[in-house]
């Protein structure tokens, strides 16, 4: 593999990686809270990705320009994180609250439901065909070998906007007294609400956050591959779940990190092996992570923390 | 995880399948329906990828069986029968695919079935087609194993895969003078049947194949695969398989900066690929398609103007869709006993039959006789016909 190959195949899995990071931020922040696997998450990043479709068919089909990148873009990521966190707050609200008393085994199979459910809607609301998801701006490409590797506008766009929401995550649960209440919470849920904490609240708040972030994941798949369907949440949605237990599920750092990882890996695995085996090689690499570490790389001993 | 799988694809099949119901019983709801009641009602299944990324490519299929069947009805060709279309989604799952040939087997009232789209959707479905004794018409699916099972019910109007592919190498040696290529296939039944096909040829055409890998159906990112390929400069990228990934692959090579052009089958020769993967990423591209162009058959315009009002653009399998359907009418009308039995030995001695899309003469294992390949390729964001390929 020439240096070329080895730094486009690091551009392009670290572009699908930080998409992946992005969802699985999701799991774990719900995970770290409630011990509770939303296999709805998936979902809910398709559904960012059709908001984003909606508000741009709304506002008209804008002609594709640099300036959009400024202000259209902005607007459009702030309108799909907003249905994202209003929708994961309602099946919250709706779906796992009801329940969480009940066994641990009933929120997880209604998450399976709330999953169709969110699927047959989006079908029904946008068809059943593949929908082309359009470019807001001109893609350039910027070389960054001498044979002709290298990243696109688009690539830097995902990088800044990715980073750019984790980094500003990680600030809010350091920094805020809600960031603050949500590590008490995962910590211990019982000794947070008898300190005064409305449990209610916080939870609702971590699905909030937690589909905010999936929904911008989905308004930059759809920029990055420019169809999108709505069963594209399943296959996306079960790779960061692998992501975010390969970096230790309820471990919000492990989570970006495993994203990245995942997706630097699975691409060097096609390239190296074979393509007919990236997605088999994820699992793979999923189930090693899982024998020899089984809290995942960057997980602590007692997977507790946010 | 398969098992997760199968369970959502499930209650999507299910809940078309409500909706189906659903439709079917406003229709018979409708009022004036006094001199329907004595009317006999004979179904024909129409089983095609109707919800999913490849709804687009089932959805113009089963649109031609509609108008099929509505012409039919309204002729009054059989009287005293009113004909119903059954429509049957299998999510291009061959396990969808085997749950619908079940549902339309257990109607006594269908007789025959106009479908699958994918080869490796017709493959499981034919067995239970068999098994039923029930007429089966694919439209679609080239495999050419299919028609090899020994099943007197299975019949195809398409072009088989092993003319399909050698003519589109005969097409890029001569015509493109390609000297090095590199073949992709989706892995199904089709894709790889139609990638083997070409591939074989090309190299005895003495072309030289750089390398031959698959891509998942479903899957998003082949930057992978692409960046690999890029270093080796094909003349040509082979893809067997279908627009969903096709119009993928197009896109994430053109962004990479591999020029060389796309070549296909029949399961990237819709407009639908066009407005996925956009004009520029798309322009060039070269697809062999199981005939030529509708639009300039004079024997189709009726058709492509009543569809075209109905529906809007004509899709590439509409009117196949539409023959399909036809032939399976006219058995259905010249069958002495309105059965299964009858519907298929009507079938089996009906020696040609005339449609829109050319002659179709069936041999004794189902396949059509008539076996033209065309070649289009995409210039100025349309499917523009070539020629035959050759």
């Amino acid at each position: 593999m020439s240096w070329d190959v080895f730094f486009q195949q690091c551009v392009n899995g670290l572009t699908i990686g930080f998409i992946y990071s992005l969802i699985a931020l999701g799991y774990t922040l719900v995970f770290g809270i409630l011990q509770l696997i939303n296999f709805a998450h998936g979902e809910i990043f398709m559904v960012g990705a059709f908001a984003a479709l909606f508000i741009h068919a709304l506002l008209g089909a804008l002609p594709p320009g640099p300036l959009n990148a400024v202000f259209f873009l902005p607007l459009v990521l702030v309108f799909a994180m907003a249905v994202c966190a209003a929708v994961g707050a309602a099946v919250e609200r709706f779906a796992y609250r009801p329940l969480r008393h009940a066994p641990r085994l009933a929120p997880l199979i209604t998450a399976i439901g709330v999953s169709f459910l969110l699927q047959n809607i989006v079908m029904l609301a946008f068809g059943p065909t593949d929908k082309s998801f359009p470019d807001l701006f001109p893609i350039h490409k910027f070389p960054i070998g001498p044979g002709g590797a290298g990243i696109t506008n688009l690539q830097v766009l995902i990088w800044t906007v990715s980073i750019g929401l984790m980094a500003g995550l990680h600030l809010f649960i350091r920094n805020t007294r809600a960031g603050k209440a949500m590590r008490a919470l995962s910590d211990d849920r019982d000794a947070a609400s008898l300190m005064g904490i409305n449990t209610n609240r916080v939870i609702a708040s971590t699905f909030l956050l937690g589909s905010a972030m999936a929904g911008a994941g989905g308004v930059l798949f759809g920029l990055y591959y420019n169809t999108v369907n709505f069963h594209d949440g399943y296959l996306a949605g079960m790779k960061a779940f692998t992501a975010a237990v390969l970096g230790g599920i309820g471990n919000i750092p492990g989570a970006m990190a495993g994203g990245v990882i995942l997706g630097v890996l699975e691409g060097f695995g096609a390239a190296v092996i074979s393509s007919e085996w990236k997605n088999v090689f994820a699992f793979v690499i999923l189930i090693i992570i899982l024998l020899i570490r089984p809290n995942g790389l960057f997980g602590s001993r007692v997977v507790k923390k946010v | 995880m398969s098992s997760i799988n199968a369970g959502r694809s499930r209650s999507a099949a299910s809940l078309s399948l409500l909706l189906a119901l659903g439709l079917l019983g406003g229709c018979a709801s409708q009022p004036g329906g006094g001199t329907e009641a004595s009317l006999s009602v004979i179904k024909i299944g129409c089983a095609a990828p109707l919800t999913g990324d490849q709804a687009q490519i089932g959805i113009d299929h089963c649109q031609g069986v509609q108008m099929a069947v509505e012409e039919f009805n309204a002729s009054g060709r059989l009287a005293g029968t009113r004909v119903e279309i059954l429509k049957m989604d299998d999510q291009r799952n061959p396990a969808q695919a085997v749950n619908a040939a079940k549902k339309l087997v257990s109607d006594p009232a269908v007789l025959g079935v106009i479908g699958h789209f994918n080869s490796s959707c017709t493959q499981p479905a034919s067995a239970i087609y068999h098994g039923a004794g029930m007429t089966q018409i694919t439209a679609a699916s080239t495999n050419p194993d299919l028609s090899k099972q020994g099943f007197k019910t299975f019949f195809r109007v398409a072009a088989t895969d092993d003319v399909q592919g050698p003519k589109g190498a005969r097409f890029a040696a001569n015509q493109l003078g390609v000297k090095q290529l590199f073949v992709i296939d989706d892995k199904t039944t089709y894709g790889k049947g139609l990638a083997d096909a070409f591939e074989k040829e090309a190299a005895a055409l003495g072309i030289k194949v750089l390398g031959h890998e698959g891509i998942t159906q479903g899957d998003k990112d082949f930057n992978p695969l692409l960046t690999k390929i890029k270093p080796l400069q094909p003349d040509l990228i082979y893809f067997g398989g279908i627009y969903p990934e096709g119009s993928l692959l197009l896109r994430q090579a053109r962004a990479l900066g591999i020029t060389a052009p796309f070549m296909g089958g029949d399961g990237i020769a819709t407009h639908t690929l066009v407005e996925l993967a956009g004009a520029a990423a798309s322009e060039g591209t070269y697809a062999t398609m199981v005939g030529g162009d509708m639009k300039k058959v004079p024997s189709a315009a009726a058709f492509v103007t009543a569809y075209e009002t109905r529906y809007g653009k004509l899709g590439q399998w509409s009117a196949y869709g539409y023959d399909a359907a036809n032939i399976l009418l006219k058995a259905v009308e010249t069958a002495d006993a309105k059965t299964r039995a009858g519907v298929l030995t009507a079938m089996r001695t009906v020696p040609s039959f005339t449609g829109i899309t050319g002659s179709v003469v069936f041999d004794e294992k189902g396949d059509n006789q008539n076996q033209f390949i065309g070649i289009f390729k995409v210039t100025g964001g349309e499917l523009v016909y070539v020629g035959p390929a050759e």
